[in-house]
């Protein structure tokens, strides 16, 4: 057990993680080159694309030390983003250390801090890496200095690299041997080991990825799921090299995979503990935290008929994504679909095009919503995600949103514009650190709800794209809740309701006016299209009626092509979803709700 | 169905092809009319032995194509020999469709003679830049003459077409020519919007890009200030492009398509409808010619009409005339009661003010015909 050291990356996004783990993992040879590619353990294309890690991945690397010993080094791979957080703890929990990465140019950022205080929270063995010395803009010096000042650890023990040049690299895996603890535990207690994600395999099933604690695991075993209580028997265990490396055991301080036909994602969950069933652990593994969603959306397939493809697709994805939650949900306008939850705006961002690209669902998605705390005058409180649910506003004593401590970097020249749009976005308690010469970092606490929209996107166009964004979130604070419906001819469009703070109320509601104006094509009578609060009109928008429709000539020849004209008109209307007297075809819906789910 | 039935003759030839006309039409010799009059009396025949509906006719309309163009001669023959072929009612109307050029006090003389009593006018405008543009042989001036002989002749009536909502003309040019017809004072008028069909002249220009039809609100509102300016003036509008003096100078024979009374079809490209079935002939000259040559119908398609289609029909038909839909009727014929199926829609359209509910009946105001179309495709079921 000694010779194995179980380990992760943790890193603010971009400052090179998946590139140090190609580089480690080459070192050491686990992969032929002719079988290397770049950001080897993201195996998803979204996340190559987009060069960001969602999964957790798994690979254990044969490392011949200076010391003469072949180690098992079980590298753990970590999403980047604050969404995944969830991600990160579990990987964080089959770890003994870590090695957080700083940019050498860039140093220490809000995100390197954040996740320092994770891996510190698991109790892990740090080792700072200072990666990217290769830029001519590297000032190690710099970044030791922050080390010290800014995450409080020893800078003499940071190792510097480029993963990019291959530079350091041995140095780097020689620390991970010498400075990481061993795992302990006793390969005779009575086994635990930590479910700390899961893959589906079509032909096998479910593939948990365990980090073994204390005993054994091995096949023919009869386990235990001490959360879920239910039982199986493992088919197949082993080490995971990029491919299953199918093992006679998993002892105690290993980390690997168990295939035990386990059919459906729903039968276990992320962060069980596993144990013998003949001889139970006392109790499971602590500190499993679940992920909580913080976002919520409405999400409808594009043709009804499509429902039952969505619903096997969320059970599927689900099994890979503890954090994301579902539950049915319906729209008069949109038909059935899902209410679901999610751990943020990249989180969402990312389900949908899985759900578009793995499985082929065209979408739509209602707009996304924090959860508030609303207290009823009867003294109950609820919490509300879902504008449906929201109750009559005389039943309301008052409300609270979610709001986070944001934390956008900047170079200088772009403090007035973003300062302006925190302040437009509700942002209070706004300061601002000079981090370096000419950088800035402008602190604020703002309300969830005021970045779910468009709040990236415009802070990457005010600061001509140099700015950063992160955030975490904080505390519930009141506020002041108004439910906008949009009523299109008098008639409630129940997919377009939402809850929103009553100073943004009214430019929501014009802009979803507005959008709908340019989007639902004339007919034979005026569409007055509302935004409403209660009985009280906010935002209005007409669209006037055709004022022709009809063609000059209709004798003997003419009247079956104009028949069959006015059965295509007919046909089109079909797939126009009616909201009262009026056709509102499916691209308005998308019009509308797209601008809102970017960023 | 026990009304009378309805006889079309298509003549297709033309001195000239107008850039906006899209119906069966050719520039003809002599000799090739002379073709074209025994292909005609050779499909009377056949359709005869064929015919599956009533066959009785009220109603023969030469249409075109320049039925005026024909020798006196050859129109006789055609009409003996329908005579002699179908059998028609003693107030049978025969309608011809002339063109100005076309039209003198002998030739007027000569048409009365045999039969006809309603001269249809292709005027189409009595402005010279807009008969230039619409590619007509005439001038203004010749056609108020024109209109003027047709008028000193016998006719019962002397109908006038003009078209409008031309590309770069203004609702005053329009209301020049709604003003001159006014004042010739015909007992029919027809009024079309310019339509630009894809193979036509103005067609190609108009996918080229350089010909740019009027918006149709423009178009809209001009075909509303029409019915409203006639009606003022003692035309009051019938159907969405036509308007007669008094009910009995409206156009029977039009009427038949629009209530789904049977009508027969001759000659090349003509529609034919025995009530249940819709049948129509080849559009090219050659074809229509070679199918009769091998003594056959010159058949090109046809169509069975299901009771949906009949409806929709019915309904948009309808909903082009002054009368409206008949609620009762239309319940009974088709058991779909558009009071219920309507619903919403049909409570908004009658707020909007472009159908009435008066007498049973579901009308459309004269802003409602110019949606004639669209509210068809609303209220079908």
């Amino acid at each position: 057990m000694d010779k194995i050291r179980n380990f992760c990356i943790i890193a603010h996004i971009d400052h090179g993680k998946s590139t140090l783990a190609d580089r480690l993992i080459q070192h050491c040879g686990a992969v032929d080159d002719r079988e290397f590619r770049d950001q080897i353990l993201d195996s998803m294309d979204i996340e190559r694309e987009r060069g960001i890690t969602i999964k957790s991945n798994t690979i254990t690397l044969p490392y011949k030390a200076k010391d003469g010993e072949t180690y098992e080094l079980n590298l753990i791979d970590t999403p980047g983003h604050v969404d995944f957080s969830h991600e990160v703890r579990r990987s964080l929990m089959s770890c003994e250390g870590a090695l957080l990465i700083v940019d050498a140019s860039q140093g220490v950022e809000a995100q390197t801090v954040a996740n320092l205080y994770l891996a510190l929270e698991y109790d892990l063995e740090i080792i700072p890496v200072i990666n990217k010395i290769d830029l001519p803009s590297a000032d190690p010096e710099r970044v030791r200095e922050e080390i010290d000042a800014d995450l409080g650890l020893d800078p003499f023990e940071a190792v510097e690299c480029s993963a990019k040049k291959g530079i350091g690299i041995e140095d780097v895996l020689e620390a991970v041997v010498t400075k990481l603890p061993p795992p302990e535990g006793d390969p005779e207690a009575p086994t635990q080991a930590l479910i700390f994600d899961a893959q589906y395999d079509i032909y096998r099933g479910v593939v948990m990825l365990c980090r073994v604690k204390q005993g054994v695991l091995k096949p023919k075993q009869q386990l235990r799921l001490m959360h879920t209580e239910k039982e199986y028997q493992i088919e197949e265990l082993g080490l995971l090299r990029l491919e299953r490396v199918e093992q006679k055991a998993l002892a105690a301080g290993s980390v690997g995979y168990v295939i035990a036909g386990v059919k459906s994602v729903r039968d276990i969950t992320i962060g069980d503990t596993v144990t013998d069933a003949a001889n139970p652990a006392p109790e499971p593994l602590p500190g499993y935290q679940e992920a909580k969603p913080v976002v919520f959306s409405s999400v409808y397939p594009m043709s009804t008929d499509a429902y039952q493809d969505l619903t096997k697709a969320l059970d599927k994805l689900a099994i890979n994504d503890a954090a994301l939650t579902y539950e049915k949900d319906s729209s008069a306008a949109l038909g059935f679909g899902f209410r679901c939850g999610f751990l943020g705006l990249l989180h969402l961002e990312v389900v949908q095009e899985r759900l578009e690209r793995e499985y082929g669902l065209a979408l739509l998605l209602s707009a996304p919503s924090v959860s508030y705390n609303v207290f009823l005058k009867s003294g109950e409180k609820i919490s509300i995600d879902n504008p449906a649910y929201y109750p009559d506003p005389t039943e309301i004593e008052g409300s609270e949103e979610p709001y986070i401590k944001a934390s956008v970097m900047i170079p200088e020249r772009y403090v007035g514009p973003v300062m302006e749009l925190i302040r437009d976005r509700r942002g209070v308690n706004t300061t601002f650190n000079y981090l370096a010469v000419g950088r800035v970092e402008v602190k604020s606490e703002m309300p969830l709800a005021e970045v779910l929209f468009d709040f990236y996107d415009r802070m990457k166009s005010v600061t001509q794209g140099y700015g950063s964004f992160d955030y975490e979130l904080d505390d519930y604070r009141e506020s002041r809740l108004a439910k906008v419906d949009i009523l299109v001819n008098g008639e409630r469009v129940d997919a377009l309701s939402q809850l929103t703070h009553e100073e943004r109320a009214r430019i929501r509601a014009m802009h979803y006016c507005e959008k709908l104006a340019e989007t639902i094509p004339r007919q034979q009578f005026k569409i007055a299209i509302q935004g409403v609060i209660g009985g009280k009109v906010i935002a209005r928008t007409t669209i006037n009626a055709y004022r022709k429709d009809v063609t000059a000539k209709c004798y003997g020849g003419d009247i079956t092509r104009k028949r069959k004209l006015i059965e295509k008109q007919k046909e089109g209307k079909k797939k126009m979803k009616i909201v009262g007297n009026v056709e509102i075809p499916q691209s308005a819906f998308v019009a509308v709700l797209k601008t809102d789910a970017g960023k | 169905m026990t009304a009378p039935a309805g006889l079309y003759v298509h003549i297709p030839f033309c001195s000239a092809i107008c850039p906006y006309c899209d119906f069966a039409v050719t520039v003809g010799r002599p000799e090739k009319r002379r073709a074209y009059v025994a292909a005609l009396r050779q499909e009377m025949a056949l359709a005869q032995a064929a015919m599956s509906f009533s066959d009785t006719f009220d109603t023969v309309y030469f249409g075109g194509g320049t039925p005026s163009i024909l020798e006196t001669d050859e129109l006789a023959e055609i009409l003996e020999s329908l005579r002699e072929t179908f059998s028609f009612n003693d107030d049978t109307r025969i309608y011809l469709e002339a063109n100005p050029e076309d039209v003198t006090p002998a030739s007027c003389d000569a048409w009365q003679r045999l039969g006809i009593n309603t001269l249809s006018l292709g005027v189409q405008s009595f402005d010279d830049d807009e008969l230039h543009f619409l590619g007509r042989r005439h001038s203004g001036a010749e056609a108020r003459q024109a209109v003027s002989v047709a008028l000193a002749g016998n006719f019962d009536v002397v109908s006038v077409d003009l078209i409008y909502a031309l590309p770069g003309r203004s609702a005053a040019d329009w209301r020049s020519n709604l003003e001159t017809v006014v004042e010739l004072s015909p007992q029919h008028l027809s009024c079309y919007t310019l339509e630009i069909h894809e193979r036509t002249t103005f067609g190609k220009e108009h996918a080229r890009g350089t010909l740019a039809p009027l918006a149709d609100d423009t178009q809209g509102d001009l075909l509303v200030d029409t019915h409203r300016f006639l009606r003022d003036a003692g035309l009051p509008g019938y159907e969405v492009s036509n308007f007669a003096r008094a009910p009995e100078h409206r156009s029977r024979h039009n009427m038949k398509y629009w209530r789904h009374v049977p009508y027969l079809g001759l000659g090349v490209g003509a529609h034919s409808f025995d009530g249940q079935r819709r049948f129509w002939n080849e559009r090219s000259l050659l074809r229509y010619s070679r199918a009769l040559a091998a003594n056959e119908l010159p058949r090109a398609g046809e169509e069975q009409l299901t009771l949906e289609d009949r409806l929709l029909e019915t309904l948009m038909l309808g909903l082009r005339t002054y009368d409206g839909l008949d609620v009762e009727q239309i319940q009974d014929d088709y058991g779909c009661d558009l009071l219920k199926t309507g619903g919403e829609r049909l409570e908004a359209l009658i707020r909007q003010g472009v159908l009435v509910l008066d007498g049973g009946r579901i009308k459309p105001t004269i802003e409602g015909l110019a949606l004639a179309d669209g509210m068809a495709a609303a209220l079908a079921p």
